[in-house]
C-alpha cells in the first residue's frame, strides 16, 4: 500500500484521462462532435480540463504537504481538505474562464450565462470544479489514512517484537555465565575450607539466580531490593577476588524505598567488576551511591579502571540500558559513563524519583 | 610431570591442587597468580605442564603464552569463555571448564602422557641459551586467532620489519621476533638462514634451481620461491652434501 511518487503521477495521469475521454464521449453522444471545428474546439476544451485538473489537484498535493495536513487529528483533516478543496475550486473556475475566453473556447451555453454576469459564469464553474476536486480529496485523503493505519499496525508488531528481543537478551545478559560458573567454582573449593561460607554462598546465589529469572514479571522494584540482590553478588565476588575486591556503599536512607527498573545497577557493578577489578592485577574497589538531587534520583558506581574508547558509545550493555531507560521513562531518565578521574571509572543512572 | 598451576583465583588454584593430588603422575611445583608470576616461574622452573586460566588481570592466558621463549603441554581451564576457546586452532589443545569434573581431568591427563613427548629441557640450564629443536612447540598469537606449532611443520620465517612471518600448513600469523633472534634460537641443522630476509625449514625444500649471480632457488613444500644469496648459497651446498 506504500505507493511511492511514480504511483502518484501514474494515478493522476489514469484519473484525468479518464476525465478527457468521458468529456468527449459525452461531447459525441449529443451529436456535438459533427464538424471539424466543432470537434477541434471540444477536444481542446476536455484536453484544458484534463490538464487544468492535473495542475490544481497538483497544487492543491502541494498545500496539503506543506501545511503538513495529513499530520493533524482526524477531525481538523476533514475540515482543512473540505476549505482546501473548495479554495481549490474557485481558482480553477477563474483559471478556466480566463484561458477559455482568451482562447476563444465557450460554447453557446457559457456565452449565455457570460452575458448575465460574470460572477455567475464563475461561480458555475467553481460548483463543477469542485465536484471532481472533492472526489479527488476523498480518495487522496482515504489512500493516506488507510496507509498510515497499516503503517501504524505494523510498527506496533515491529516495537512489540523489538521489546520482546529486548527483554530476552537482558534477561541473558543478566546472568553471566562466566560468573555463575566461576562462582560455582569458589563454593566447591570452600565446601572443604569452610563450610559455612559455602552454605551461604549458596544462598546467595540462589537469590541472584532467582531475582534475574523473575526480571520480567515486574517493572520496578525497590532499591533497597536491588541492594540486596547487589551485596548477595558482591559477597560472591569477594569470596572470588578474596582481599583484591573492596566495596563501598553510600546510600541515602531517603532513597531506599525508590522505584527502580530490576537488576539495572546490579548490571552496572557487575560491568564495574567485569571491565574494572578484574583487569587490575592488584584489585580495587567498587563504590555503589545512592542520593536525591531535587525531583531526581541519583545511582552510581564507581570503580578503579580505565576506560577504553569503544566503551564510552556502548557495548551492547550500555545500549541495552539506554534502551530500558527510553522505553520505561521516555527522556527523564539518563545514563551516563565517564572516566571521573584518573584510575576511576564512574556510571551514573538519574532516574525520575516519583512516589 | 612437574606442574605450575595459573589461575588469578587463590580458591580455584586450591581446588586444582586438591585434584591434583591423587593423580601420582602429577608434581605440582608452584603456582601463580597472574601473568608476569607465571612467565617467571615458567623460566625459573621449566615445568612439563602448566595449567592456565585464560581469564587473568593484566595479560591473558593467550597474551603470556605468546610471550614464551620455552613453552610446555598446556591444559587450559576456563569457566565459559566460547569466544577465547573458538578463536584457538584446535590442535594441541585441551581445556577444562571450571568447576572442573574430575573424569575430564583424568582424561585430558592420560591423554597427555600417552601423546609425543614434547623436548624436554633438562632443569637449570639458563632459558633462552639452550636451542629450539624441530620438536618444541611453540605458541603464537596474531590478533584474535592462536596456534600451538610444532617447529617442524614450519616452512619458513619471513620478516616484515620488526615481525616475522610464520609459514605454517595454511597459515602464516605474525610474530614479535626478529629474524636475527629467531636465527640464535633456532637449530641450525633444521634450519637455514636464505638470505637476509628469510629462514627456511631444510626439511621442507622441494627443489633447488641455479639461480642469478651463482645464488640457487629453492621451492619449498608449500610453493615458496625463495632466493639463497650468493654468500649463503656456499654454507648452504656444504649442508646439503653431507
Amino acid at each position: 500500500m506504500i505507493i511511492g511518487k511514480k504511483h502518484y503521477w501514474l494515478l493522476q495521469v489514469f484519473g484525468w484521462g479518464c476525465f478527457f475521454l468521458w468529456h468527449i464521449f459525452g461531447a459525441w453522444s449529443v451529436d456535438r462532435m459533427n464538424s471539424p471545428e466543432e470537434r477541434l474546439i471540444i477536444t481542446q476544451r476536455a484536453a484544458g480540463f484534463a490538464l487544468l485538473g492535473i495542475a490544481m489537484t497538483h497544487v492543491l498535493r502541494i498545500v496539503i504537504l506543506k501545511l503538513g495536513v495529513l499530520a493533524k487529528k482526524i477531525a481538523i483533516q476533514i475540515w482543512l481538505f473540505l476549505l482546501l478543496t473548495l479554495l481549490m475550486s474557485f481558482i480553477a473556475g477563474t483559471a478556466e474562464f480566463f484561458i477559455y475566453k482568451q482562447l476563444g473556447l465557450f460554447i453557446k451555453a457559457e456565452e449565455r450565462i457570460f452575458h448575465k454576469s460574470l460572477l455567475l459564469i464563475l461561480l458555475n464553474n467553481a460548483l463543477a470544479w469542485f465536484s471532481y476536486f472533492i472526489i479527488w480529496s476523498a480518495v487522496y485523503f482515504i489512500y493516506h489514512y488507510v496507509s498510515a493505519a497499516q503503517k501504524a499496525q505494523i510498527d506496533t508488531l515491529k516495537l512489540k517484537s523489538h521489546i520482546k528481543e529486548l527483554e530476552l537478551k537482558t534477561i541473558k545478559t543478566h546472568i553471566n555465565p562466566h560468573f555463575i560458573f566461576n562462582a560455582l567454582n569458589g563454593i566447591r573449593a570452600m565446601v572443604d575450607e569452610n563450610p559455612q561460607r559455602a552454605r551461604s554462598a549458596i544462598t546467595e546465589l540462589s537469590n541472584i539466580l532467582r531475582s534475574s529469572i523473575n526480571i520480567d514479571k515486574s517493572e520496578t522494584v525497590a532499591l533497597s531490593d536491588e541492594l540486596d540482590i547487589i551485596k548477595d553478588y558482591l559477597a560472591l565476588e569477594q569470596m572470588r577476588f578474596e582481599d583484591r575486591l573492596q566495596v563501598a556503599y553510600e546510600i541515602d536512607p531517603q532513597t531506599i524505598n525508590k522505584p527502580v527498573p530490576p537488576m539495572m545497577l546490579q548490571m552496572l557493578v557487575e560491568n564495574a567488576i567485569k571491565h574494572g577489578i578484574s583487569h587490575e592485577v592488584n584489585g580495587g574497589l567498587v563504590e555503589i551511591k545512592s542520593a536525591i538531587e531535587g525531583k531526581t534520583l541519583e545511582l552510581s558506581v564507581e570503580n578503579t579502571g580505565c576506560l577504553k574508547p569503544q566503551q564510552k558509545g556502548g557495548g551492547f550493555g550500555i545500549r541495552s540500558i539506554r534502551e530500558r531507560l527510553q522505553l520505561m521513562y521516555g527522556d527523564h531518565a539518563h545514563f551516563e559513563i565517564n572516566q571521573s578521574e584518573p584510575g576511576k571509572v564512574r556510571t551514573k543512572l538519574t532516574l525520575p524519583a516519583s512516589i | 610431570m612437574r606442574t605450575i598451576i595459573i589461575d588469578d583465583e587463590r580458591l580455584a588454584r586450591n581446588e586444582l591442587n586438591k585434584m591434583l593430588s591423587h593423580f601420582e603422575s602429577i608434581q605440582v611445583l608452584d603456582e601463580a597468580s597472574n601473568s608476569n608470576e607465571a612467565i617467571e616461574k615458567i623460566h625459573s622452573l621449566q615445568p612439563d605442564l602448566i595449567f592456565l586460566d585464560i581469564q587473568m588481570p593484566g595479560k591473558s592466558g593467550f597474551d603470556m603464552l605468546s610471550e614464551l621463549e620455552y613453552v610446555p603441554k598446556v591444559i587450559f581451564t576456563t569457566a565459559y569463555d566460547e569466544y577465547a576457546l573458538k578463536a584457538f586452532e584446535v590442535n594441541a589443545l585441551d581445556y577444562l571448564l571450571k568447576p572442573i569434573e574430575p573424569q575430564r581431568l583424568e582424561a585430558a591427563i592420560k591423554k597427555l602422557s600417552t601423546s609425543i613427548p614434547v623436548d624436554s629441557k633438562v632443569p637449570g640450564e639458563l632459558p633462552g641459551s639452550d636451542l629450539l629443536t624441530e620438536n618444541s612447540q611453540v605458541f603464537v598469537k596474531d590478533g584474535d586467532r592462536c596456534w600451538f606449532i610444532k617447529l617442524n611443520e614450519v616452512r619458513l620465517f619471513e620478516s616484515v620489519g620488526n615481525y616475522a612471518k610464520v609459514f605454517f600448513n595454511g597459515h602464516k600469523p605474525l610474530i614479535l621476533k626478529s629474524l636475527n633472534a629467531l636465527e640464535e634460537r633456532l637449530d641450525p641443522k633444521a634450519f637455514f638462514r636464505a638470505n637476509r630476509k628469510h629462514i627456511i625449514n631444510l626439511q621442507m625444500v622441494e627443489k633447488i634451481e641455479p639461480y642469478f649471480n651463482n645464488g640457487l632457488l629453492v621451492e619449498l613444500k608449500g610453493g615458496e620461491k625463495i632466493e639463497i644469496s650468493r654468500r649463503q648459497t656456499v654454507k648452504f651446498k656444504e649442508r646439503m652434501s653431507f
